[in-house]
């Protein structure tokens, strides 16, 4: 892995170590207070890299089952612990495949989301869970967590929100292709967060200096933008992403402005239940649409793109209502299910073009 | 008036799908007398279920306006719910009665129609689908005050009961119980009183009663010695011969389910019981012939070819003594304690197989492996219920190691019998059956 | 052939389609060949044929999943030009359901030719003409008289396995449990048109359903077909070379015809 290198540095250079962490939502601000580096595991795309993921069946999904292959084969061994999220059934059962059964030898650690997050209960679990999590990451780190440079932590994190939501919302007036953007958006999920946080402000200097050479605007919602061919073809035929609702991306952006609550910990818990709606949290499907129909609206999108990975029950749940909110507004949808694959398949192309022609009028008149 | 209370009491619950699996068994052998039974003559119990259950599903259909209802997940802690007089209904089992009359296709066709994909559980797609097309073999279903969702079996049921509470417009309550690496954590363990707190709060509302602690200890009480008797019932198959199949336990098991916590449900078992105890001392075997070797069986039934699995196997001489599936109920409310409900039920629910790790659920296959005398073990990897199935590659290469007894992971759906492939599965368990020889 | 006014290629996974068309959209040429793994030299080939006939050069669209590897040409998926194709040979607008070898398509046509909305089946065989083939090869049940040994049938023998491995092993095991063999053949027919009734979700009710793509040739398919969706089906002539005309026509210079 090419982050590798960049993983030892970080060590040897900083003397940080550095936590692997499973999809999707965690209180990274936890880790770089506790100077851990945070490095994400989306699979990884491609072709399983062992063959443990035979020991997950074919119809689990392939994040979870390149997750196994990568971890087995060695693949994460430069980092120093694993953070499993509770994000779904399937990655709940891995953690403890992965770290009970081989796979993963060095520490597990595990982050529980509360659902339904308004009810007082759920909020005083949240709290008690990320004061659980810090202790195991205070062990790992070997130091304790100061509640300043928590504090710190949560004021970087914000800003690169920040940054990240300029760059988002202002897409339609930066010049840059889509596969561009998201590499750089993306890089947040390896780099240190200030070294992230300089690359997108650099970024944003170019906000409306021009605009995307493809010019019919689409939102996008869906799990993570892979394999990056996708957003080629979308460009080549003439679309761009004007709008995004990635759990990898713009799901985890914050955009709640207010100022933090001076207790750290509670300015923490309103940040992770500040995040956009994500059904991998069981997020109420009211809210949800009207965050894609504000999306939709402010974006000008001509289309829907809905692109989840096959399996995935908390995406597909979801489904069902997003067809409908698009359709009453008229406006047409494209639906795409993928297995981290290398390659786009033939047909998917040709949705993605058909679709383009589509809502662009090509073709409808010589 | 008491007398209609108890009738109630033994009807109004939701229907399990025996009823419907008995039918379904008993057309079967109609249509095809040639075929020998396996299995020795059924259960004199039989006919109690059948009735208690066929009551329990009339009364249900006058159940919505007479009483509230309630709607429930398999492992919810129904006690509460009981207690100020909910008529309860299990989804589950009423999808699992359309999956044994295999009208399943055609209801998830309806749901997929709307976009939903074919790889969500088919529990759901059956259930969703049923209330679009109005298809149920039970006729209807009372329309539910409330809904009671309690995520220690998946997050599935929570996302399915969201879709539930949209459609209906009513009350949700949910019981989110924190998945159990290792032992729980008093926090966690917290959360979940807090939250059967504001359960309560909910249930009562919409029950328009206050809870009565002194009889919620006794419904407690009751459900605890449920769990117990279903588990002493499942215990007499430690015998040898086991004096019936694991099949009849997916049977059986409707009242634990759907009529926990009630006295109807424990006297129920208490007849069981003493028959089965009875077929053990007169040596009677489920099976007719030899039992020549004895299985466990881990995950959902497959309900629409559990008869055609077992008869493969019944008349070879396998029989099941023991499924993880029916032990789950003996387990639900074993560690409750109705001097403390909430704390202990906290506990309870939270601790059942499928909300804890995979070193757990090892340990709990290689318990009944041994206690039952198993020499072989048959894994329903089951394409709809991920949170069951993952893990069971690494468990059946376990089994075969630390116990030497032989394995099968046998590909299938619980509901679906579309991802079903009836010659393949009949050669894979021929295989394994040749492998005892 | 002196009328020839544009080119239309259809570059499919199984067959490879060449067609010219005059001005007003009418079909004057036609080449149908099974697919070389080279299609560039087919294509060349094929194209040089038709524009030998008509003795000049002529503005060539493409479509099918060979369509970039056509030099030359403007390129246009077969969602697209199956609906122009469609709209011009039957002179409305309507739903199409275009069954291929690997592919079926549905695609709801607008009033001046556009695509509405498509669906395709998803990337296994299920549901596609592909399907049918293998399995009817498994029985030995030749393609001549095929829609007179469906529609003699007197009762479908239900197929539920909708995978092709696994619908090939329920029909051997129905084959060998004796059940007729029409009405297993019938069965598989009406397994296929529900997949592709699925497809067709939200169509409003009542329309006529327009026809193209090579399994459009079975009358078997087009009955189950029609009484899936329970309403009238119509096969458009010469129903493979549908997605060609639409290339055809994308480049056809002057507005499009109606
Ligand atoms: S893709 Fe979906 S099912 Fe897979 S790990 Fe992510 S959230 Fe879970
Ligand atoms: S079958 Fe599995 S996924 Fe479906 S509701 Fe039951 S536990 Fe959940």
């Amino acid at each position: 892995m090419t982050r590798e290198p960049y993983i030892r540095r970080q060590r040897d250079e900083h003397g940080r170590k550095s936590v692997a962490v499973l999809p999707v939502h965690y209180p990274k601000e936890l880790l770089t207070a506790l100077d851990l580096l945070a490095v994400e595991v989306w699979g990884p795309p491609g072709a399983p890299r062992s063959d443990a993921a035979g020991r997950i069946q074919a119809y689990v999904c392939s994040v979870v089952r390149n997750a196994l292959a990568f971890l087995a084969s060695g693949g994460a061994d430069v980092v120093d612990a694993a953070l499993f999220p509770h994000t779904c059934d399937s990655i709940q059962q891995l953690a403890t495949l992965a770290s009970d059964f081989g796979g993963w030898k060095k520490p597990t650690l595990t982050f529980l989301h509360p659902k339904d997050p308004g009810r007082p209960s759920a909020r005083r679990f949240l709290v008690a869970e990320l004061h659980a999590l810090a202790g195991r990451l205070e062990a790992l780190a070997g130091r304790r967590l100061d509640p300043e440079r928590l504090t710190a932590a949560i004021a970087l994190h914000d800003e690169i929100d920040l940054h990240r939501a300029a760059l988002l919302d202002g897409r339609a007036t930066l010049p840059l292709d889509d596969r561009a953007l998201y590499a750089l958006l993306r890089r947040g999920e390896w780099l240190w967060p200030e070294e992230h946080l300089a690359e997108l402000q650099a970024a944003r200097a170019k906000l409306g200096t021009g605009r995307p050479a493809a010019s019919i605007p689409v939102l996008v919602t869906g799990y993570v933008p892979e394999p990056s061919a996708i957003l080629e073809i979308l460009n080549g035929a003439g679309a761009f992403v004007a709008a995004d609702d990635y759990a990898a991306v713009g799901r985890r952006v914050v955009r709640d402005r207010r100022a933090p609550a001076t207790d750290p910990w509670e300015a923490l818990a309103d940040r992770q239940l500040a995040a956009p709606p994500c059904p991998t949290r069981v997020a109420d499907q009211g809210p949800r649409m009207r965050h894609l129909e504000g999306l939709a609206e402010r974006s000008g999108a001509r289309g829907v793109l809905v692109h989840v990975v096959k399996f995935c029950e908390p995406e597909l749940f979801d489904v069902p209502a997003i067809r409908r909110t698009f359709e009453a507004r008229g406006i047409p949808l494209l639906y795409l299910e993928g297995e981290l694959e290398a390659q786009l398949s033939g047909q998917a192309v040709t949705r993605i073009e058909a679709f383009v022609e589509m809502i662009s009028g090509a073709g409808g008149a010589a | 008036m008491i007398l209609r209370r108890v009738q109630y009491e033994a009807a109004a619950r939701a229907v399990g799908p025996f009823l419907a699996a008995l039918d379904d068994w008993r057309q079967r052998r109609r249509k095809r007398p040639a075929r020998e039974s396996p299995f020795a003559p059924p259960l004199e119990s039989l006919r109690a279920l059948k009735d208690m259950m066929m009551v329990h599903y009339l009364s249900g259909r006058y159940a919505d306006g007479a009483v509230p209802v309630a709607w429930v997940t398999s492992g919810f802690p129904v006690e509460m719910l009981r207690t100020l007089g909910y008529h309860t209904v299990y989804p589950e089992n009423h999808a699992a009665i359309c999956g044994v009359q295999r009208i399943v296709p055609a209801l998830s066709d309806a749901v997929e129609a709307q976009g939903y994909s074919r790889d969500l559980c088919s529990y759901v797609r059956s259930d969703l689908g049923s209330l679009d097309t109005g298809r149920s073999p039970v006729g209807r279903l009372p329309r539910p005050d409330l809904l009671a969702c309690c995520t220690n079996i998946c997050q599935t049921v929570l996302y399915w009961y969201r879709d539930l509470a949209r459609r209906f417009d009513v009350p949700l309550v949910l019981i989110d119980t924190p998945f159990i690496y290792g032992e729980p954590a008093p926090h966690q363990t917290r959360y979940v009183v807090d939250q059967l707190e504001e359960a309560i709060v909910v249930s009562e509302r919409v029950a328009k009663r206050p809870l009565d602690r002194e009889a919620f200890s006794e419904t407690v009480r009751l459900s605890r010695e449920g769990s117990d008797l279903w588990g002493q019932c499942l215990d007499t198959a430690r015998n040898r011969p086991a004096p019936w199949t694991g099949v009849d336990g997916f049977f059986h098991l409707g009242p634990v389910v759907a009529l926990r916590g009630t006295e109807a449900c424990n006297a129920y078992y208490r007849t069981l019981l003493d028959e089965l105890k009875d077929r053990v001392s007169r040596g009677i075997g489920g099976l007719k012939g030899e039992e020549r070797h004895r299985l466990l069986w881990d995950n959902l039934p497959v309900w629409y070819a559990t008869r055609e699995i077992t008869t493969l196997l019944g008349s070879q001489g396998f029989n099941f003594v023991c499924t993880t599936y029916t032990n789950a109920w003996a387990e639900a409310s074993s560690l409750i304690d109705p001097a403390n409900p909430m704390e202990s039920g906290a506990r309870s629910y939270s601790q059942i197989m499928l909300n804890r790790d995979l070193p757990n659920k090892l340990r709990l296959l290689e318990r009944l492996s041994r206690e039952f005398a198993v020499d072989g073990a048959v894994l329903h990897s089951d394409r709809s219920c991920k949170p069951y199935s993952i893990g069971q590659i690494d468990l059946k290469d376990r089994l075969a190691r630390d116990l030497g007894i032989r394995t099968l992971l046998l590909e299938a759906d619980h509901n679906d019998p579309r991802s079903w492939a009836s010659e393949l599965a009949a050669n894979r368990i021929g295989a394994f059956m040749e492998s005892f020889s | 052939m002196s009328g020839a006014a544009a080119i239309g290629v259809d570059v499919g996974s199984t067959t490879c389609k060449v067609v010219a068309i005059d001005g007003t959209g009418a079909l004057l040429d036609r080449r149908v060949e099974p697919t070389d793994p080279r299609i560039e030299r087919q294509v060349e080939r094929l194209v040089g044929e038709i524009r030998a006939t008509a003795g000049r050069e002529l503005p060539v669209g493409a479509t099918g999943y060979g369509r970039k590897r056509v030099a030359g040409a403007r390129a246009l998926t077969e969602i697209t030009c199956h609906a122009r194709g469609a709209f011009a040979r039957a002179g409305r607008a309507g739903t199409l359901v275009d069954m291929g070898g690997q592919d079926t398509k549905v695609i709801r046509i607008g009033p001046s030719g556009e695509v509405l909305d498509f669906a395709m089946n998803d990337k296994c065989a299920a549901g596609t003409g592909r399907f049918l083939e293998v399995i009817l090869g498994r029985l030995q049940v030749p393609f001549e008289g095929l829609a007179e040994l469906v529609a003699g049938a007197s009762r479908p023998v239900p197929v539920s396995s909708t995978c092709t491995v696994f619908a090939e092993s329920e029909v051997i095991s129905l084959v060998a449990s004796d059940e007729p063999l029409d009405g297993i053949v019938k069965g598989l027919h009406v397994a296929l048109a529900s997949r592709v009734a699925a497809l067709a979700r939200g169509v409003p009710a009542g329309d006529e359903i327009l026809m193209s793509g090579g399994v459009a040739l079975n009358g078997a398919m087009v009955a189950s077909l029609r009484e899936a969706l329970s309403r009238p089906v119509r096969v458009l002539p010469d129903p493979q070379l549908t997605g060609a005309v639409g290339a055809a026509l994308s480049v056809l210079p002057g507005p499009a015809p109606r």
